[in-house]
């Protein structure tokens, strides 16, 4: 078989799609007990689930259903989330082995999946090296690991959409007259869209605008609008009949985003105009300061190709170019929608700027020999050693950031559950009722995220998981947390105890188990670990 | 042309098996089961319903990975609520390529 050019650009680019791959394995490779913060126990939990069970459900489980009952604004006690995305991630898991290497492999396959639509999308455009530099410098891009390390796994895979739709969009739309056009594209749109919704619905914002600034700058430049009622049409009523598929998910989309605001939350802030991001200081806690600093995320090595890349397009404006701008003013608008008063997850849309800044700074330095003027021969070999020095600034200033973020993530001994308390998980799914409630006495608030861990693994109700000795919700309510005790059983976990500086805590647990537990039936006593069943 | 869909299908399968090794290496054989069966349910089904149309070759291969996402758990979620799971799965399965072969041929005698 001889190598065709295409054959060869598909090696290459499924070597860099491989070293990404790698790169975000990272986090599970040497360590496969799932980890990250409460959405990524959410996602992991609704996927598992369903395997464990062998059954999908309509109606959360007892143990899902005690944290996130309400989540479903318009049909409370059920999945808050479209079902696909965790279906999905359910499927594999069925079909594999384990746990956790399953679903958190198709979560990264899933994650960098923005690696494969902007590639293809590019390099339709664009060409290869463009869409193969590009999709190197995103398996680096921290505004996409961070929140894939986080756990908002669906918003990850709803924005690799976006490139894809506006691609249907331009091709439908450039190849349109009266005589001659290919509506596949307007109902693959529609497909998209669709989909796209069941992921993430903030990604098909984005999207919808994304559709509405490109069409009317296609209208401006080749002066005709592609109207067709009967493909319009056929693409509506593919997206409706998506739509329909999961009535009960999709009531709550209308109703989240038409629910009434707060005036603080529905307040207009027009101060924003003139800048990009968001003021970390209104986010602290939740997101670290560097999510929204330019330097940290992209490299301030960047930034000159990024704007050389916009002024190109402008002065440009070919059509392709015209499809990147309007990706563009796209991302600027829903970054901006507090100026119409809606602020929910404001700061998530940030994480889609590196998908079409990456494009744009590659763009700018592949275009630096075009602007020197140079005979043909030394432009290609000037555009060659811009492209060679976009790998080694990549190498240089991103991977390494990357890398130890991946690399280091969820290590401490503290941030995954540890195998005593797999172990237990694993004898409470075994062993007690589906809709049996757990109380966990023993873990220090900074630990509280592990209680929940073992509340998804050992699939059990865990009403008040939260080791209430500490917890300050019962500092006041003593008769609550000892009428809660009242049949539950109780988990004494002193797995972690070696490695707590605190020692205090763990003295207040065993008194508290020698004094009221010794009348009571101890069911399991493993590596440090006892569970009780409090009966009166 | 039967060479060219030869070639194609070699290239396909030999990336495959590589990609296959490469996640065995890295994961172990959760890793290279779970890549075998995101390409047998995700993408597989949605290109031949896809190979129906006339659009590029990789268009097909990238937009039925997208679309496989969403089609596919779709139907096997519904499924899943009166039979077991992983029946579920191989009833989609054959039904997105039932579907896929009827669409063809509808489209095949329509256009003879």
């Amino acid at each position: 078989m001889n190598l065709k050019k295409s054959h060869i650009e598909s090696i290459i680019f499924l070597m860099v799609y491989l070293f990404a791959i790698y790169l975000w394995t990272l986090p599970f490779q040497n360590n496969q007990i799932p980890y990250g913060e409460d959405d990524a126990i959410s996602h992991w939990e609704i996927a598992d689930s369903f395997v464990q069970a062998d059954r999908t459900y309509v109606y959360l489980p007892p143990f899902i259903d005690y944290a996130y009952e309400g989540d479903n604004r318009f049909k409370r006690h059920t999945l808050w989330y479209h079902p696909p995305f965790h279906t999905d991630l359910a499927i594999i898991s069925s079909m594999s082995s384990g746990r956790t290497v399953p679903v958190y492999l198709t979560n990264a396959v899933f994650a960098t999946s923005i690696l494969i639509s902007v590639f293809f999308v590019i390099r339709k455009l664009f060409g290869f090296l463009p869409a193969i530099l590009s999709a190197f410098l995103l398996t680096f891009s921290l505004r996409d690991i961070m929140p894939y390390l986080w756990g908002q796994w669906p918003e990850r895979l709803g924005y690799a959409f976006i490139p894809l739709i506006l691609y249907c969009f331009y091709s439908y739309y450039l190849s349109y007259t009266k005589e001659d056009n290919k509506p596949i594209y307007l109902y693959i749109l529609g497909t998209l869209l669709g989909i796209q919704v069941m992921m993430h619905p903030l990604s098909f914002f984005h999207s919808a605008l994304g559709i509405f600034v490109l069409g009317i700058m296609l209208a401006i430049k080749e002066k005709k609008i592609p109207i067709n009622l009967k493909h319009i049409g056929v693409s509506l009523a593919i997206f409706l009949i998506l739509l329909s598929i999961f009535p009960y998910q999709t009531g709550n989309i209308f109703k989240t985003f038409t629910r009434e605001q707060s005036a603080e939350e529905s307040k207009s802030n027009f101060e924003r105009i003139f800048q990009w991001s968001l003021d970390p200081k209104e986010f602290g806690g939740s997101v670290p300061p560097s999510y929204f600093s330019y330097k940290e995320m992209h490299g301030l090595w960047t930034l000159p190709f990024l704007l050389i890349g916009i002024a190109i397009l402008l002065i440009r404006r070919q059509n392709k170019d015209i499809f990147l701008l309007a990706w563009l003013i796209s991302l600027y608008l829903v970054l901006h929608r507090d100026m119409i008063g809606k602020t929910e997850l404001l700061h998530r849309s940030l994480s889609a700027s590196a998908h079409i800044f990456i494009p744009l700074t590659v763009i700018g330095i592949l275009a630096i020999p075009s602007i020197i003027k140079l005979s043909k021969k030394y432009a290609n070999y000037l555009k060659y050693a811009a492209a060679l020095s976009f790998v080694t600034l990549t190498l240089i200033y991103n991977l390494p950031q990357a890398k130890s973020s991946l690399e280091n993530a969820y290590n401490s001994p503290f941030s995954r559950l540890n195998p005593a308390q797999v172990g237990v998980s694993e004898w409470l799914m075994q062993n007690t009722p589906e809709s049996q409630n757990v109380s966990l006495i023993g873990p220090p608030p900074q630990l509280m995220q592990r209680t929940w861990w073992i509340g998804g693994y050992s699939q059990r109700v865990s009403q008040y998981f939260e080791g209430f000795l500490t917890w300050n919700k019962y500092k006041d309510n003593p008769e609550i947390a000892k009428g809660h005790l009242l049949n539950d059983y109780l988990i004494f976990d002193y797995s972690d105890i070696g490695r707590l500086s605190d020692q205090s805590l763990a003295n207040q647990w065993s008194s508290f188990e020698q004094q009221n537990m010794i009348n009571h039936t101890l069911l399991y006593n493993k590596d440090n670990i006892r569970v009780y069943r409090y009966e009166p | 042309m039967n060479l060219k869909k030869n070639e194609k299908l070699f290239f396909g399968i030999t990336i495959l098996i590589f990609t296959i090794i490469f996640f065995y290496v890295i994961l172990g054989i959760a890793g290279s089961i779970s890549i075998l069966a995101i390409v047998l349910f995700f993408i597989f089904p949605t290109y031949t319903f896809l190979n129906n149309f006339k659009i590029d070759f990789d268009e097909k291969i990238i937009l039925s990975f997208f679309i496989g996402i969403g089609i596919f758990p779709s139907i096997t979620y519904w499924l899943g609520i009166v039979i077991s799971f992983k029946l579920a799965i191989v009833t989609t399965l054959i039904l997105i390529l039932i579907i896929s072969y009827l669409v063809g041929k509808f489209k095949k005698n329509n256009l003879a």
